[in-house]
């Protein structure tokens, strides 16, 4: 990750064309086909990916990156496969995403699981009803995590940087 | 040959410059020098007295070489030229230099630098004066005929055009009828008026009017006697050059001869098959034999050979009361001989069924624009009526849907600028007819660019016609309600439209005609990534080619509403006659010679000529050389630079020219700078020198200037001797990438450039001595910025260290 790009960008938009997600965000010029191909947009009125692409072009970090919004999105990818001017839309969600995170702005699941994948290596807890289903299946009983090798994994691609900007707030 | 005499004219410019420049030590350097045998100090040279002198001086044969110290070059070397020539010499044994705008107004604070420099310049031009050669004029025939492809309105004016002014005309198309796009859209925007309307050909004496326009089936158009209309035809092979070419076309057979066929439609009448009318967007059936709508050229009819059962019906052919029916009529080949051609193919509708999320041949009520311009037709399938196709219900409920296929990055990028324009007349007309009728149009942005065009807009807008400001992203069916539904956010209100509607409109992208790259490869033109034919320059030579004798016109270079392409139309038709006007090419030959003792099966000239003027010919054996035209070589000198061998010279620019040239230049220093030498092409580099001259920009006098036809000419070992000959630093000034005057030798100059920065450093030399700057006329301040960068630079390199020679 550039991190000495971001630091430096002049404007939000080219914080987060810097970002690897992010580089197509310019090239929208705002047709609606995202709005009208996302299968959220109708059910929650707090997210629009064309009103969040706009937001971002404006440079309005602020409530884009500690909104709501950049979340629901379900990466269903329609508005990226339809997106007439190949803005990867869904991609750059994921950049924002990033950008929050680094910000300490994530909710709480997202946090939750980054903790759980630290402390046990893995998202979901192995309950013994997992266990047995296994069993029943023929599947091996499921080995610990090798947490010290993931735990280097995850200091050298930045994976727990965030969860330390958030302890310092 | 004589030896050289040269005679050197000195300007002063009204004395403005020999308050700068010493012009007694100038003069007195001069005389000094070898083979001068005049010189001459005068307030200018370039017109008047001055002028005379040259000339008297030519007459007397005193001097066979001219050389002129003047500013403004880039109008005084044509006037002194032209006057040169006129006097019996040839005019390519003159060298005009800048003194004014060149070195002593941007060197003016360093007076005896100025005047060091202006005898280097002065030197130079002397040096190189006395190695040029005559060049020799050389006449082509150029045929008075022309070829025009493609019989739509582009090509039915420009054609019009060229026959009214005496040119033999033919006009092919490879359709049965004429008309192209135009005759199917039916109507044109923004005055509603009907499509096949033309300019009428001058030869209708009888009521030919300043104002007059016709339909094409009236106008008499048809009936020019130096006008060959040739329908059903496409073009095979073109052989030749510009002003002659022999171009093989292949006619296909209509069954009908035209001079018989009366019209009458008692062949239709009887005809048994039916089969699909493609013209009218399939939307109702036509006979084997058939005329696409009534008012169309020629008014004879064809029949379609997929369809026809030929002599197993022959029915037609009994009921001919003329006998007009030929089922046995063959293809047939067509060889004429033209001075130049244009292509007036056009363009057509994108293909929508691409765009699979709007289901173009999934639901039958989806359509294009071209296919509802039948039906709002009268002459169309439906008589005017807009109907369902799936059902033939009257369409109550119309959606447009903008840009399909258009500012798309997966088909077709650009805005194919005339559909906005298009659903607009569509969607007017239809309200204009049925009030009733619930028209929707979905935008990205609404493009009215020409003129009245935004008063079509606000009168769209008056009809009730809703806007929605979004592009769908879907166009579904509800099976229930039978009807489909248009997907569509309205970005404005942010809301979620779920349009109903019997009829969607595709407003489909506009591409290049079938058959355009077929074409271009036939003539060896250029495409651009588009697809639509390249114009030789968009800003000034909008309907040229690079081949000289080609032209381009309508909707073949981009997409075009009627008014724009007849423009176009008249524009291509005036730059073929001028170019065959006088019935002959006059050209000078300061073009490319192979030397062929050196040159050998190599390809990289032919490959890299910009106009196609090598070949490679076959001599003894298995080998091949280079062989040049030199009617279509343009002499910018890029296949010099290419040449590994060095088998290739110009005339007019001769190795041993430019390196007596930039020898003198960099034999007198006069500063305590290090010399520096800009290489600057005679296009735009030499004229943003020009320009920080003329603006009095400042720089420092040891930056010496050589004119080069083409940034592209320079090779890497002219370099290397430049440095041997004593500079310091290197500047190769050629135009932009996209501005080159000869097309590819500034992007050609940038990778030698880059090769041989790779072999200086081979040699010990920093390759910071040696930069390559793009630069144009309005750029001076630029330049004036590079040469003192390059001083400066050079200056903290320190002298130049090279290797002894062995």
């Amino acid at each position: 990750m550039p991190h000495h790009i971001e630091k430096t960008a002049k404007s939000f938009s080219e914080e987060v064309t810097c970002r690897h997600g992010g580089e197509t965000l310019t090239a929208c010029y705002q047709c609606g086909t995202c709005a009208s191909s996302c299968p959220v947009a109708r059910l929650d009125a707090r997210f629009n990916p064309r009103e969040i692409i706009k937001l971002s072009l404006l440079g309005e970090r602020e409530e884009v990156v500690s909104g709501d919004a950049i979340w629901l999105c379900t990466s269903c990818f329609n508005c990226q496969e339809r997106c007439p001017q190949n803005v990867e839309i869904a991609d750059v969600f994921y950049a924002l995403r990033n950008i929050a995170i680094e910000d300490g702005h994530s909710p709480n699941i997202y946090s939750d699981f980054a903790s759980a994948l630290t402390a046990e290596g893995r998202i979901v807890q192995i309950s013994k009803f997992v266990e047995k289903k296994r069993e029943e299946y023929g599947l091996p009983p499921l080995k610990p995590v090798g947490l010290d090798s993931l735990n280097k994994i995850l200091s050298a691609t930045g994976f727990t940087k965030p969860e330390k900007t958030e302890e310092k707030r | 040959m004589e030896q050289p005499k040269v005679g050197v004219f000195i300007s002063d410019c009204g004395k403005q410059l020999s308050e700068i420049i010493d012009f007694d030590a100038l003069t007195s350097f001069v005389k000094a020098l070898p083979n001068i045998t005049l010189i001459a100090k005068g307030s200018e040279f370039w017109r008047g007295k001055g002028l005379q002198t040259i000339v008297d001086a030519v007459k007397s044969r005193k001097i066979n070489r001219v050389v002129v110290a003047e500013s403004l070059t880039k109008i005084s070397d044509v006037n002194i030229a032209q006057a040169v020539e006129d006097a019996g010499l040839n005019s390519y044994l003159v060298e005009v230099i800048d003194i004014k705008d060149h070195c002593a107004w941007p060197h003016r604070a360093t007076p005896k630098e100025a005047t060091e420099k202006a005898k280097a310049m002065l030197l130079s031009a002397i040096e190189r004066a006395k190695l040029l050669e005559p060049i020799a004029k050389l006449e082509f025939p150029a045929l008075k005929s022309a070829l025009v492809i493609g019989g739509g309105i582009g090509g039915m004016q420009t054609a019009v055009d060229l026959a009214d002014l005496g040119f033999e005309v033919n006009l092919i198309d490879k359709e049965p009828f004429l008309g192209g796009l135009a005759a199917r859209a039916g109507r044109f925007f923004p005055t509603d008026d009907c499509a096949i309307c033309i300019q009428p050909p001058s030869s209708d004496v009888k009521t030919i009017t300043h104002t007059s326009r016709k339909c094409v089936y009236r106008s008499g158009f048809s009936e020019i006697p130096n006008l060959n209309i040739l329908t059903n035809t496409k073009v095979v092979s073109v052989e030749g050059v510009p002003g002659n070419y022999k171009v093989t076309l292949e006619k296909k057979p209509r069954y009908v001869v035209a001079e018989k066929c009366v019209a009458c439609d008692k062949c239709v009448s009887v005809c048994p098959v039916e089969t699909l009318d493609e013209y009218n967007a399939n939307l109702k059936n036509r006979k084997a034999i058939y005329i696409n709508v009534p008012a169309v050229h020629p008014q004879v009819y064809v029949i379609d050979e997929n369809a026809c059962k030929f002599h197993n019906c022959a029915k037609c052919v009994e009921v001919c009361p003329t006998n007009a029916i030929d089922l046995d009529q063959k293809t047939e080949q067509v060889i004429l001989n033209v001075g130049s051609i244009v292509i007036a193919t056009g363009f057509k509708e994108f293909d929508s069924t691409k765009i699979k999320e709007y289901h173009y041949d999934d639901y039958p009520d989806v359509i294009t624009n071209l296919e509802l311009a039948r039906m709002i037709d009268d002459f169309g399938p439906t008589a005017g009526a807009i109907i369902r196709p799936s059902d033939g219900k009257p369409a109550k409920k119309i959606v447009f849907v903008q840009c399909a296929g258009s500012r798309d990055r997966r088909y077709n990028p650009y805005c194919s600028s005339i559909c906005c324009m298009i659903s607009l007349k569509h969607a007017s007309l239809i309200k204009e007819a049925n009030p009733d009728t619930e028209v929707s149009i979905c935008y990205i942005d609404m493009r009215t660019t020409g003129r009245e065009h935004e008063y079509y807009y606000e009168k769209a807008r008056d009809t009730g016609i809703k806007f929605v400001k979004g592009r769908p992203t879907e166009i579904y069916a509800d099976e229930e309600k039978g009807k489909l539904i248009v997907d569509v956010e309205d970005a404005l209100l942010k809301r979620f439209l779920d349009l109903e509607a019997d009829l969607v409109v595709l407003a489909t992208a506009m591409v290049p005609a079938e058959g355009t790259a077929e074409l271009a490869e036939l003539l060896d033109l250029d495409l651009e990534a588009d697809g639509f034919f390249k114009e030789y320059n968009a800003k000034l030579r909008p309907t040229e080619t690079k081949q000289k004798g080609i032209f381009l016109c309508g909707g073949a270079t981009f997409p075009k509403d009627a008014p724009t392409a007849s423009l176009h139309a008249h524009s291509a038709a005036m730059k073929a006659v001028k170019f065959l006007t006088s019935g002959k090419i006059v050209k000078d030959l300061r073009t490319a010679e192979i030397n062929e003792e050196y040159c050998g099966d190599c390809e990289f000239c032919p490959v890299t000529c910009p106009y196609g003027a090598i070949s490679l010919e076959p001599t003894t054996g298995d080998h091949f050389v280079a062989r040049v035209n030199d009617l279509l070589c343009e002499g910018c000198g890029v296949c010099v630079g290419t040449c590994p061998l060095n088998a290739i010279e110009l005339k007019h620019s001769r190795p041993n020219q430019m390196a007596a040239q930039i020898n003198a230049l960099l034999s007198v220093n006069g500063t305590s700078k290090p010399l520096v030498l800009a290489l600057c092409c005679q296009e735009c580099g030499h004229t943003a020198v020009d320009s920080s001259g003329m603006a009095k920009m400042e720089y420092p006098a040891n930056v010496r200037i050589a004119k080069v036809p083409c940034a592209g000419i320079v090779r890497v070992n002219q370099i290397l001797e430049a440095f041997r000959a004593g500079a310091q630093g290197v500047m190769l000034v050629g135009c932009k990438t996209d501005g080159c005057h000869y097309e590819v030798g500034s992007d050609k100059a940038e990778k030698r450039m880059d090769s041989a920065k790779v072999l200086l450093k081979e040699y010990g030399i920093e390759p910071e001595r040696l930069e390559l700057f793009k630069m144009v006329y309005i750029e001076g301040a630029q330049f004036a910025e590079a040469a003192k960068m390059m001083t400066d630079r050079v200056t903290k390199l320190g002298k130049l260290k090279l290797m002894k020679e062995s």
